[in-house]
């Protein structure tokens, strides 16, 4: 076989060649796997008119105060920021990573990254692969910080105000941040601002100060 | 390290002409040396005597496709990632019927035209001049005809997709119809022998 192989003309070796690579290609698999996808256009257009897939920044924190864990919450920037500041529990998954992710389809699956764009983005991706309830963090990691962990108060609150501002004042203590009147917003924000960087997912006990001493790391790794 | 290189970010933009003058010489230095600097061999095509563009052109496609697929599956190269040109079905097939008809005529395509003049013929360089003026002429008469231009689009659409076949299969069905291909154009060529301008030379 070998031999008859070697007598052959150089033209006839390479037809055997490419002829055995296609047989064999037969059974090699799809080479695009899974990086194209169809969408139905309209489905996505609609849920996206109806606005019903984002997440208010004030809402998430209560769930992450009440300890409710019914969803996962991906942070979509880059690792270094990820390190840096995050969300309690957040996982870290890269754009790029994202079409490869090892998410489950029947999660809840909240999106965000420091704007809505980057989580626009993978909203799409997510749900051109057929995953049903994702959602995106309403502005983003700024949006958090604004409503959150830094919000704005007026200067004077009226007495109807002041019930609602206790609240909020324990959400944002709660977060290391605290509340901003915004007389002097640009100031005292530059100056708590810092602590913010070392705030670190932390589900424990909640903060009694407005400052922070930077916790342990603790990231759960998957849900 | 994974291919495309251009879109994975290996180099930009200005480093990729140079890349491209690199292969465009490559492939015209690929061209001289099969032969199709001339014009006899290339219209000997058309008579069946001469089937080295058919069996050149068939193992370009092969190779590149074997090679694109396999590398593909190992997860080399994202096929996803490389541009597919849009099919305008029509357009095209009217569009390839007339660059035939200027292939029997002049005796050389755009790119076989360019390599006969770098030999120094001076056909080649009639052939390029018609181009040139083709060239001319359509831009002229695009306005006219640019609703049929764009017509017929079928998007990137590839064999696989059309057919709704797996990729391998199409790969083996394309070796499969280059082998029958290079069978019957050495039948021809025997047949045709007389013909052939390399005998007579």
């Amino acid at each position: 076989m070998k031999k008859l192989f070697s007598e052959l003309d150089l033209k006839y070796k390479l037809a055997i060649i490419a002829v055995l690579l296609g047989v064999v290609a037969l059974f090699a698999g799809d080479p695009y796997s899974g990086t194209s996808v169809k969408v139905n256009v309209k489905d996505l257009a609609l849920s996206t008119v109806k606005s019903s897939d984002k997440i208010n920044p004030t809402d998430l924190a209560d769930w992450i105060i009440q300890g409710k864990a019914d969803y996962i919450l991906v942070d979509l920037r880059s690792p270094d920021k990820y390190a840096e500041y995050t969300l309690p529990e957040a996982e870290n998954i890269p754009l790029v990573e994202l079409p490869n992710s090892d998410l489950l389809r029947n999660q809840k699956i909240i999106l965000f990254s420091d704007d809505e764009v980057a989580a626009a983005q993978g909203w799409f991706i997510l749900k051109a692969k057929k995953y049903n309830s994702v959602y995106i963090l309403e502005g983003g990691l700024n949006g958090w910080k604004e409503k959150v962990v830094f919000p704005k108060v007026p200067a004077n609150p009226s007495k109807d105000d002041l019930a609602k501002l206790e609240k909020k004042k324990a959400v944002a203590q709660y977060f290391g941040g605290d509340l901003v009147t915004e007389t002097t917003s640009t100031e005292v924000r530059t100056e708590i601002k810092l602590p913010t960087s070392s705030v670190v997912p932390q589900t424990t006990q909640p903060n009694t100060g407005g400052k922070v001493t930077a916790p342990k790391k603790k990231k759960r790794e998957g849900c | 390290m994974n291919a495309p290189f251009y879109k994975f970010g290996l180099f930009n933009s200005d480093v990729s002409l140079i890349i491209a003058f690199i292969i465009g010489i490559a492939f015209g230095f690929a061209l001289e040396r099969g032969g199709f600097g001339s014009a006899r061999i290339l219209a000997a095509q058309f008579y069946f005597s001469n089937m080295r563009v058919l069996k050149v052109m068939f193992t370009a496609i092969v190779t590149a496709m074997l090679g694109l697929y396999y590398l593909s599956v190992i997860g080399f190269v994202d096929l996803s990632l490389i541009y597919i040109s849009e099919t305008y079905i029509l357009p095209q097939v009217v569009g390839g019927l007339i660059l035939g008809v200027g292939f029997v005529i002049g005796g050389y395509c755009p790119g076989t035209s360019v390599v006969s003049f770098a030999t120094g013929k001076l056909d080649g360089l009639m052939y390029i001049l018609g181009l040139m003026f083709g060239i001319f002429i359509f831009g002229e008469v695009f306005p006219y005809i640019t609703d049929f231009y764009y017509s017929t689009n079928m998007g990137s659409v590839t064999l696989p997709q059309y057919f709704h076949l797996s990729y391998g299969l199409v790969v083996f069905l394309v070796v499969i119809m280059a082998v029958g291909a290079f069978a019957l154009a050495e039948w021809s060529e025997k047949k045709f022998a007389h013909r052939n301008p390399e005998n007579q030379l």
